[in-house]
């Protein structure tokens, strides 16, 4: 089988000798002009939050390739490895928290840090060592804003520190979504767990709005809702100081336009928002918008008295947290340039 | 001499303990009480066979009069009626510390169980013993463990004139022991629910054994957790202990398991579940601190130890 191939490309070669000029005569092609290069896209306040989402996921596809994970990779396990825990022969501490895990969880969360809402942090500095209650404000219908204040303690702060983060009664019950919780070091939200892990020297961070902020409408937006009393009782109790954090941005992540309370408790869920894209273009409405974040974290407050103490006088402390909060909040919204950039 | 009388002696548990406390310096003198022969049991040892529930048992206290009643005797299968785990754990537990306050006897320690914290999402990491007994909420084929735990603690506080330890420790494995946690990872191909991996605390059979020997030595009183070198997630116990998992999807997982419960197949009932879901994990302190007790075995010789 292989001679006649033979045979016949030799005779087609032979045929090209002999012609001494290609066969076939065309026109010479002039090569058209290249159009001049697009002006990049003007990023102004006048562009419209689809476009600036489109312009964000293009940028995302652009930046997210398998160099940039292995570097960021590389990067979260070197500040990971100066974080000092108590893992057993299995790679977990005490508290489920799985160092592998995180490390994973985290090369995503700081794509979306850096990336998708350019986070800008401010007083760092202010997360003491030792044991600390970190309290901030919670908006943005999924807790993106937990993840973001958590990144940056691990990526900012010197040395590093990881945030145990108070979680609803309701996460542990949820598949997959309760081990996301644990294996990055955050518990569902019980007295007996805070105590657990102050006394443990930790950095616990809980939002005492709960679902109330995070699930408020967008109308509501930056007002803090009604704080609980328990994380001031328990800063009494172990003798911490209260970190405030304030996070800007988060609000416009997903703006709710409505909370159908009725249809969440027939589902068994905590609270569902419509938001502009949820559920209008199903699982990609969950999608958070790129707003840009700005996280300011406060100097630390510190409270004495009796853990005991009336709900009245336990709240005027309380308020104190909630008005330097709110006060963070407002000024980091007077300072922002812009939603989105 | 100190005398022991230990009920369930024939149990895997019995035997350990039995054979640690001859090796002790100070002498046992020990006696036992099981529904079956113990074959080659130690030279001294006086083995009665009865029933918790007879007439009999009874009679064993009476002639014996021990000075210390380790009651490990209770019914933690699924086999029989319901009625016969209550009658067993709860009745049984009842007469054996009736007995006991009419008889002299100075210390009693009762086994009881981890299981009766109950696995609920909410339950914090670390429960220390004052936290309610919640298997009741989730697991009611449990609950005459409980109650047989709350008769006892019921009785530590309304007759001081008697030591009483409870003692609740968490998964207990071994190549000895029969508990239902090794039956669970002994299984093969163990079911676990879909999207969750519970943190689970382990213990070795033979620092268990130590344990109720400290227990009588340091003749510690009032209700404490036993817990072992640490925690892993189900997943790694199921692998290290040389199984593999089955992941189903809850909706599945919990018609099927009730079907193959009721048929007799599957060991343990579908709400036992939760199990797999949600963690219950002690907080050790008390008993370290009352009796010193640290456990001698690693997690990876616990797993070691059933694989053989």
């Amino acid at each position: 089988m292989r001679a006649p191939v033979e045979s016949l490309d030799a005779r087609r070669r032979a045929r090209q000798r002999t012609a001494g000029a290609p066969t076939r005569r065309t026109a010479p092609v002039r090569a058209l002009p290249l159009p001049p290069p697009l002006p990049p896209a003007p990023r102004t306040a006048s562009a419209t939050p689809g476009e600036l989402f489109a312009e964000g996921l293009r940028e995302l596809w652009r930046q997210v390739n398998p160099d940039v994970i292995s570097t960021t990779s590389e990067e979260v396990a070197a500040r990971l490895r100066r974080i000092p825990t108590q893992l057993n022969e299995y790679g977990n501490d005490p508290w489920g928290f799985d160092v592998d895990v995180m490390r994973r969880a985290l090369v995503f969360t700081t794509l979306l840090y850096r990336k998708w809402f350019r986070v800008e942090t401010h007083g760092i500095e202010n997360v003491p060592d030792g044991r600390v209650l970190v309290i901030g404000n919670h908006a943005g219908q999924i807790a993106l804003d937990a993840a973001m204040i958590g990144t940056a303690t691990v990526l900012e702060r010197e040395p590093p520190r990881i945030l145990r983060a108070m979680g609803e009664y309701w996460l542990p019950t949820v598949p997959f979504v309760n081990l996301l919780m644990t294996r990055t070091g955050s518990v569902v939200g019980t007295p007996k767990n805070c105590i657990d892990l102050l006394n443990q020297e930790e950095a616990v961070m809980a939002f005492p709005e709960g679902i109330r902020g995070m699930n408020k409408l967008f109308s509501e937006r930056y007002r803090l809702q009604r704080f609980g009393f328990g994380f001031m009782r328990l800063a009494l109790a172990t003798r911490t100081p209260i970190v405030p954090v304030a996070v800007v941005g988060s609000e416009e992540q997903a703006p709710a336009i409505a909370n159908l309370k009725g249809l969440a408790r027939l589902l068994g869920l905590p609270a569902l928002p419509i938001t502009l894209t949820f559920p209008l273009l199903g699982p990609l409405g969950l999608v958070p918008l790129p707003s840009k974040y700005r996280i300011s974290f406060g100097k630390p407050l510190r409270f004495e008295g009796n853990p005991d103490d009336e709900d009245a006088v336990i709240e005027k402390k309380v308020m104190k947290v909630v008005d330097t909060i709110q006060g963070m909040l407002d000024r980091g919204l007077r300072e922002r340039a812009g939603i989105f950039f | 001499m100190k005398k022991v009388l230990i009920t369930g002696i024939t149990s895997g548990l019995g035997q350990l303990v039995t054979r640690k406390l001859l090796r002790r310096q100070r002498g046992y003198q020990i006696s036992g009480v099981d529904r079956t022969a113990w074959e080659g049991r130690p030279r001294g040892v006086s083995l009665t066979i009865t029933d918790l529930r007879k007439r009999r048992f009874e009679d064993v206290i009476r002639r014996e009069r021990p000075e210390v009643i380790i009651h490990i005797g209770s019914v933690r299968h699924f086999k029989g009626h319901p009625a016969l785990r209550h009658e067993v754990n709860v009745g049984a537990t009842k007469r054996l510390l009736d007995f006991s306050l009419s008889h002299g006897v100075k210390h009693v320690i009762i086994w009881s169980s981890s299981y009766v914290y109950g696995a609920l999402p909410e339950n914090p990491y670390y429960m220390d013993e004052s936290f309610p007994l919640n298997s009741s909420r989730t697991y009611p084929e449990m609950r005459d463990l409980a109650e047989m735990d709350m008769l006892a603690t019921a009785y530590l506080w309304r007759s001081p004139d008697i030591t009483i330890t409870v003692l609740r420790p968490v998964n207990v494995l071994g190549y000895h022991v029969h508990s239902a946690i090794g039956r669970y990872l002994r299984n093969g191909r163990v079911p676990t629910v879909m999207g969750f991996n519970p943190i689970m605390q382990f213990i070795h059979e033979d620092d268990v054994a130590e344990a109720l020997v400290l227990a009588i030595e340091c003749q510690t009183r009032g209700v404490f957790n036993l817990v072992g070198p640490g925690a892993v997630p189900l997943h790694v116990a199921i692998r290290e202990t040389g199984s593999q998992k089955l992941p189903l999807p809850e909706s599945l997982a919990r018609p099927v398991i009730n079907q193959l419960f009721r048929w007799g197949v599957y060991p343990f009932p579908p709400r036992a579940i939760d199990f797999a879901k949600y963690q219950c994990t002690l907080d050790g302190t008390r008993f370290r601190e009352a009796t010193g007790f640290t456990p001698r075995f690693s997690l990876a010789e616990t797993f070691a130890a059933v694989r053989a």
